[in-house]
């Protein structure tokens, strides 16, 4: 019996987890009778995805295909634009100089504060709430693609060098494959920041999305679709991470961080 | 053996300058004649120029004077120089094969007409049927062993090796020896190989060039006259007793 258990837990531990904090959650709200609108049980939340109430619409598929759109295009741009600077700021120390102080100031820019002028410059819709990703998770996607481009043994560049490469050989033979463990580290990062950011984008201004159905129930202080969208949110998040974990596997076998 | 020198170093100067802006002057004045198809092994103190001697003659360091002279119609030495480094250096995400296969794309040959080629270098230095593995699926004797196949798969006349075996424990160290020699008796390279162990360098060459502390020249280049192939037995003749105390003698370790 025990061996039974032990088996199922080490197969599913994260889904067991998460099912775990889903049952306590329900019982906190049923024993202490926590009013709805101050926080609703996870089935109520959930049960509002697949039924529709009598008082309201939410459009959750409508809403939800809507944000999951938006984060893989921020996700896809964001990744192959951060690759691409970092190869560029990669290539030579003057870039670097260039490069690197400006990304720190946009990186301390409080998205927030700027998401309004952003949402002058490109009004509503999915140009606002993308590029509002990218600014938000673009920073460690290039830091973290710049630091395995240049963290290479210099003795490896010599075997490419003694048969007189060039230097785009050793980008793509040497420091592209070799920063390629740095790059499934920046898109854990990037694949949850994304979803943030396109959260934030649909706060400040949009007609759709699961950040706009969070922000009209606020006003109805219509709880349970805020905790449906939360949930709907996390799911999206989790099976990002979960897709870049795959591929990770998938693309570098080779490296010790696939089996730790 | 034939007249003219594969490759023949005269007067060969390196000056180094550290961040202090000092001047450290690693090689003095080297003189070496390498014959083709000759087994030549370097011996000096730490630090006396040893790799860096190898590095200039690949054209990884420039030389600081004097020159280097190659038989131009029998050597290119900017495509047929084979180096084994102190550490294997092997590219982690790819398999054994395709390690091999680095200089080949490199030097933008066919990848596939080598192929077979890289089979054959991968049995001919005993690492058959390991041709789908990756580098840190291999001990290190097994990595240095890739890694003197793939300096061999461009078929280079010069092969540079730099400590190859001074990471390994001694019992593989011989082992890899033996295995080096035969290698070179089967591929008919010449070899300028550089090393700590005066016992190594007698037993695997046909000559033994001792270089001086820093800043260094070539105190004397030894002729091995031990007859071949060797096994481990002629480390414990007399002559190979002579000839090692002959090394440290030029090393003034005596």
């Amino acid at each position: 019996m025990r061996k039974i258990f032990n088996f199922i837990w080490v197969r599913n531990r994260t889904s067991l987890t998460l099912l775990g904090f889903l049952i306590l959650w329900q019982l906190v709200v049923t024993v202490f009778r926590i009013r709805e609108f101050i926080l609703p049980s996870p089935l109520s939340a959930i049960l509002h995805l697949f039924f529709r109430q009598p008082d309201a619409n939410y459009h959750w598929i409508k809403n939800i295909s809507a944000t999951l759109f938006e984060i893989l295009i921020g996700f896809t741009v964001t990744v192959l634009l951060g690759i691409m600077i970092a190869v560029i700021v990669s290539w030579s120390q003057l870039s670097r100089r260039f490069f690197i102080p400006l990304f720190i100031f946009v990186n301390s820019l409080p998205i927030v504060a700027i998401a309004p002028i952003i949402l002058l410059w490109l009004g509503y819709g999915i140009y606002t709430n993308v590029l509002i990703a990218f600014l938000v998770s673009f920073f460690p996607m290039v830091i973290n693609t710049t630091t395995g481009l240049n963290k290479v043994d210099e003795d490896l560049l010599d075997l490419v060098r003694y048969h007189r490469g060039s230097k785009w050989q050793v980008l793509i033979k040497i420091r592209f494959p070799n920063s390629l463990p740095y790059i499934f580290s920046g898109l854990k990062i990037c694949s949850t920041m994304c979803v943030v950011g396109v959260i934030v984008g649909e706060f400040v201004a949009s007609d759709k999305g699961l950040g706009y159905i969070i922000i009209n129930s606020q006003f109805t202080l219509d709880t349970p679709p805020i905790f449906a969208a939360l949930i709907v949110i996390a799911v999206m998040g989790l099976g990002l991470f979960g897709l870049v974990s795959l591929l990770e596997r998938i693309i570098i076998p080779w490296h010790g961080s696939v089996n730790g | 053996m034939p007249n003219t020198p594969l490759i023949s170093i005269r007067g060969l100067k390196k000056i180094f300058t550290t961040l202090t802006g000092e001047k450290i002057e690693a090689l003095e004045n080297i003189a070496l004649d390498i014959y083709p198809g000759e087994f030549v092994s370097i011996v000096g103190p730490s630090g006396c120029g040893k790799t860096t001697l190898l590095k200039i003659l690949a054209g990884l360091v420039q030389k600081d004077g004097g020159e280097i002279k190659v038989d131009k119609e029998s050597f290119d030495p900017t495509r047929e120089v084979g180096f084994v480094f102190q550490k294997p250096l092997l590219l982690d995400w790819r398999k054994v094969i395709d390690n091999v296969l680095l200089p080949i794309e490199i030097l933008k040959i066919n990848r596939a007409s080598m192929f077979g080629r890289a089979q054959e270098l991968l049995e001919l230095v005993g690492l058959k049927g390991f041709e789908k593995a990756y580098p840190n699926e291999l001990s290190g004797g097994m990595q240095q062993r890739v890694s003197i196949a793939r300096a061999l798969i461009h078929d280079p006349k010069l092969m540079l090796m730099d400590e190859p075996f001074g990471a390994l424990d001694a019992l593989t160290r011989e082992r890899m020896n033996l295995e080096l020699l035969r290698i070179w008796r089967e591929a008919k390279k010449t070899v300028l190989f550089v090393t700590h162990g005066i016992a190594e360098a007698i037993f695997l060459s046909d000559r033994v060039a001792v270089l001086s502390a820093r800043p260094s020249t070539v105190v004397t280049a030894l002729d091995i006259h031990l007859s071949r192939p060797r096994t481990l037995n002629v480390r414990t003749s007399p002559e190979f007793g002579k000839l090692s105390m002959k090394v440290y003698d030029s090393l003034e370790m005596v």
